[in-house]
């Protein structure tokens, strides 16, 4: 598929939820040499302002939620929220924790899961891919 | 006008208003080429604390207080005691006048 509206770079921001860093391991592997994926203009950027797309990493626990609704509703429209990793779906290894409120679909809504403890490099691009095809297709019915 | 030679070197006011001029045009050029879809009055025009609520603008600024902080931290023993004996209650300062001016006229008397 040709990007014909969303034109630009893909600016991510990600946001640890109270992750065990295993996923963002994952995600900042993506970025060295062996993938490589600022070469396509996919970039991690400091600020949920500047950012297209939100990488979610985490089970969410009690204190990061509101964090979460905050960063999200920073995100200037149209934005995709990436969820990575399994925790972040049905808990994972955390699973039934007193302090979690997650998953994050009952925080936020999600628009494409990563599944995975945590899920391999070419599992997130792929997902980053399937992101920034649904950019593509808001970006579409925005000009039309 | 005229243009001022410091042998290699030159000043002239209209390189400078022209220079600054195109300055301006170019941080326009990128600040136009900026995200506008920001929804006014909303989250998204606030700036970004780590997913906190940013505090109101006074509580942002540091005090110019807190460059003495050593200062007053080293002479607390001096400091604790004199703060305190300063109420802004003009009737403590009189007394605390009455009471020094009696100190020094009895301490004056017994000296001679």
């Amino acid at each position: 598929m040709s990007l014909n509206s969303f034109k630009r770079a893909l600016w991510l921001y990600l946001i640890n939820t109270g992750s065990c860093n295993g996923c963002d391991i994952e995600i900042v592997a993506a970025l060295t040499p062996r993938y490589d994926v600022e070469r396509f203009g996919i970039v991690l950027v400091g600020s949920p302002r500047h950012a297209d797309v939100l990488l979610v990493t985490g089970p969410v626990s009690q204190q990061m939620a509101p964090r979460l609704k905050r960063v999200y509703e920073q995100i200037p429209d149209p934005k995709v929220v990436l969820q990575v990793g399994s925790c972040g779906m049905e808990g994972g290894v955390f699973y039934e924790s007193y302090n979690l409120v997650g998953p994050v679909d009952q925080i936020i809504p999600v628009d494409v899961y990563v599944p995975g403890c945590p899920p391999r490099p070419e599992a997130v691009i792929e997902g980053v891919v399937k992101a920034w095809v649904k950019l593509e297709k808001a970006a579409e019915q925005r000009i039309t | 006008m005229a243009t001022l030679e410091f042998g290699l070197d030159f000043w002239d006011p209209i390189v400078c208003v022209i220079a600054f001029l195109v300055l301006i045009a170019v941080a326009y050029l990128l600040r136009s080429r900026g995200q506008k879809k920001y929804k006014k009055g909303t989250v998204q025009t606030q700036i970004f604390l780590s997913g906190e609520e940013p505090p109101d603008v006074e509580q942002r600024h540091i005090k110019a207080h807190n460059i003495y902080w050593g200062f007053f931290q080293a002479l607390k023993g001096y400091y604790d005691p004199t703060i305190k004996a300063h109420t802004g209650i003009i009737n403590d300062y009189i007394i605390w006048f009455a009471a020094i001016a009696a100190i020094t006229a009895v301490i004056l008397f017994i000296v001679g």
